[in-house]
């Protein structure tokens, strides 16, 4: 038999095989490729396997059972290779949008764009329209934050024909759909979004119920379907649409809902399950996303805090400098109206028992005046003072030594001080002025931490001692000898800022007028011991 | 005659007081502290107590408080430089009050005011 095609030559012509197109030249020189390639599924070989069944060759039905089969494991292999290409392109897609998502992307509209730009592009999941609802703060409730893609035919026919003319990667479509059209989509899809939005405890919302179920829902035929509220699938308008719930570890971060509007298009499990792959980062970078706006809103609440506390301490140190001020206008005051009264008292009685003829009465008369009109300055001067004055209360010295603490501590540990407390528990309240007592304690203590060295040691100890309460602080300041244990009037101090000189000397003027005693007592090189005795009185333990 | 004693660390505040208050018909004592004050206040009986807030190293203010709780009935009228006393609640234990100054129109005021009351207080219409 002579055979109908050329399956028995090594090398054929073009003449004698039709079936061999011009960019497949080199089967005509192989005889194995071009049997695979080509004869198989050639008519003209299936002619001469007939043919040869015809004349009783025994053969001709092995070779039909081989070749069957080989044609079956090969579309097989087809399938599956083109499975594999399409898995391959989905990875390198995932890959893609996951390092975009985890390496560069901090903004959530950021995020938000390329989540949604992935689900609706042809080069990504190709869905018509995808919305996005995110959980509030409080995890109350599922508010719809972003939609995309067409709501009309002309619209979509636009967008696609945009799509055709650019060739934007992910990124660049991302960062287009982010820079140009973000805003005008929201508003777009303001009606849909704000319709979509559903307590996250309604059990009944099939949205919420994938959130709790922690798995995509693929819906096929909504306005049917009793897991859909008819509400829901009015307002998407399509029978098939997808859910998507966006989960971390343990918390609900929002839902992807995504569907073919316009081209109608079935939506798979297979399609599920690629695009449930795709939740992962997005909701991990979307959760990252919000605690870095978190994080800068706090950051932001801290400086403003931050600014806000420098200028709270500034005011104080105003505050307690004019009420220092205050109290020595008070004292200077007090001081000139005594001897102002008596001599301005004794000219008045002479003044009136004086003969009204006497040369001298007109002297008395203008003692009289000037000491009137000095006493109406002082009067002024110490209306003045009196709004400065110490605002007296009853005060736990515990609490106000653990403020000034808290706020030496920092300076002490930055200089390599060892700054410790040790407070006596249940010490009864004392009558003092919060602000200028603490004002004197920092003070001292800021006055030990200038004359100390590292690794120097500063301790604040509060005690009772009989009827009193002590406030001791002692430090390690290796200050030179000097005679009357004055710290106020050492002479390392001339050398300092005089305001700071003067509000040494204020301290001691506070302290002697609220404090039984105000002691200094120095261990030559090796350190000073301020001792604060104020007066705990019983009267003010039946207050307690 | 009302007996007014005088309670000042300054010596010529008390001489004022004691010419200015005979002037006006009072028996006047005085005392430069708190300690010789409660020792007058044991021998003599007073109608009326002037009292400096701010004696030498002593509170005229805890003076007041042992006269209040002694001698309860005693008025005590308190004299200062300045009205810083308003801080101290001790000091509305007192019946009157009066800011130094060369012209004692106020204070001898005062001082008729707090004895007409004294004397109010102690009339047989008032106690029944």
């Amino acid at each position: 038999m002579e055979p109908e095609c050329c399956w028995t030559k090594e090398t054929v012509t073009a003449a004698e095989c039709p079936f061999i197109s011009p960019d497949e030249t080199d089967l005509f020189g192989s005889l194995r490729r071009r049997l695979v390639a080509k004869c198989l599924e050639c008519p003209r070989f299936a002619a001469d396997l007939e043919r040869m069944a015809r004349e009783g060759r025994p053969e001709a039905s092995v070779m039909r059972i081989l070749i069957d089969e080989f044609l079956l494991q090969k579309s097989r292999l087809d399938t599956m290779i083109g499975f594999l290409d399409s898995r391959n392109m989905e990875i390198q897609f995932l890959h893609e949008i996951g390092a975009l998502l985890q390496t560069s992307l901090l903004e959530l509209d950021e995020v938000l764009s390329v989540a949604l730009t992935a689900i609706t592009a042809g080069k990504g999941f190709g869905m018509n329209r995808a919305f996005l609802l995110l959980a509030d703060k409080e995890r109350r409730t599922l508010k719809g934050s972003l939609a995309v893609g067409p709501r009309t035919y002309e619209e979509a026919w636009a967008i696609w024909e945009e799509i055709g003319r650019t060739d934007f990667s992910l990124k660049e479509m991302a960062k287009h759909f982010h820079d140009t059209k973000l805003s005008a989509e929201k508003d777009k899809f303001h009606d849909i979004l704000e319709r979509l939005t559903v307590p996250m405890d309604d059990q009944r919302s099939i949205l919420v119920r994938a959130l709790q179920e922690r798995r995509p829902l693929l819906v096929h035929d909504a306005f049917h379907d009793s897991r859909v509220d008819p509400e829901l699938a009015h307002t998407l308008d399509v029978d098939s649409f997808l859910i998507l719930p966006l989960l971390t570890r343990n918390r609900r971060v929002g839902v992807i809902i995504a569907d073919n509007f316009i081209t109608k298009k079935p939506i798979t499990h297979e399609d599920m399950r690629s695009m449930e792959t795709l939740t992962f980062p997005v909701a991990f970078a979307i959760e990252r996303a919000s605690l870095y706006d978190r994080l800068h809103e706090d950051l932001r609440k801290l400086t403003v805090a931050n600014t806000r506390l420098q200028e709270q301490q500034e005011l104080i140190v105003r505050l307690e400098k004019m009420a220092l001020l205050g109290k020595v206008t008070s004292s200077i005051a007090h001081s000139i109206r005594n001897p102002l009264m008596i001599i301005g008292g004794f000219a008045r009685s002479l003044l009136r028992n004086i003969d009204e003829n006497d040369p001298k009465k007109e002297f008395l008369e203008t003692i009289v005046r000037e000491a009137r009109q000095l006493e109406d300055t002082l009067s002024e001067a110490l209306g003045h003072a009196d709004s400065m004055a110490p605002v007296l209360d009853q005060w736990d010295i515990n609490e106000l030594v653990g403020n000034v603490f808290g706020e030496v501590r920092s300076r002490a540990e930055g200089e390599g001080i060892a700054f410790t407390l040790d407070l006596a528990p249940d010490l009864p309240m004392i009558r003092m002025d919060y602000r200028q007592m603490a004002y004197c304690i920092k003070k001292i203590l800021f006055n030990s931490l200038d004359a100390m060295l590292p690794p120097g040691e500063l301790t604040v100890t509060t005690r009772i001692d009989g009827d009193d309460i002590l406030v001791e602080i002692r430090d390690t300041a290796a200050r030179p000898a000097r005679g009357d244990g004055d710290m106020f009037s050492h002479p390392a101090l001339e050398k300092r800022d005089e305001t700071e000189n003067l509000e040494l000397s204020f301290c001691r003027v506070i302290l002697e007028n609220y404090c039984k005693s105000f002691t200094v007592e120095e261990y030559e090189g090796k350190g000073t011991l301020y001792l604060i005795r104020l007066p705990r009185k019983k009267e003010e333990e039946h207050h307690e | 005659m009302s007996r007014i004693l005088v309670v000042d660390d300054e010596s010529s505040i008390r001489l004022l007081y004691s010419h200015e208050l005979a002037d006006e018909g009072y028996e006047v004592t005085t005392a430069a502290g708190a300690e010789e004050a409660v020792e007058k206040l044991r021998k003599d009986d007073f109608d009326l107590i002037l009292l400096d807030i701010k004696l030498k190293n002593e509170s005229g203010l805890d003076l007041l408080q042992r006269i209040v709780k002694e001698r309860h009935n005693l008025p005590v009228i308190l004299c200062t430089a300045f009205s810083c006393y308003k801080d101290d609640f001790s000091a509305w234990l007192a019946d009157g009050y009066v800011v130094k100054s060369s012209d004692l129109k106020e204070l001898k005021q005062e001082i008729r005011r707090v004895l007409d009351k004294k004397s109010l207080r102690n009339s047989p219409k008032h106690r029944v």
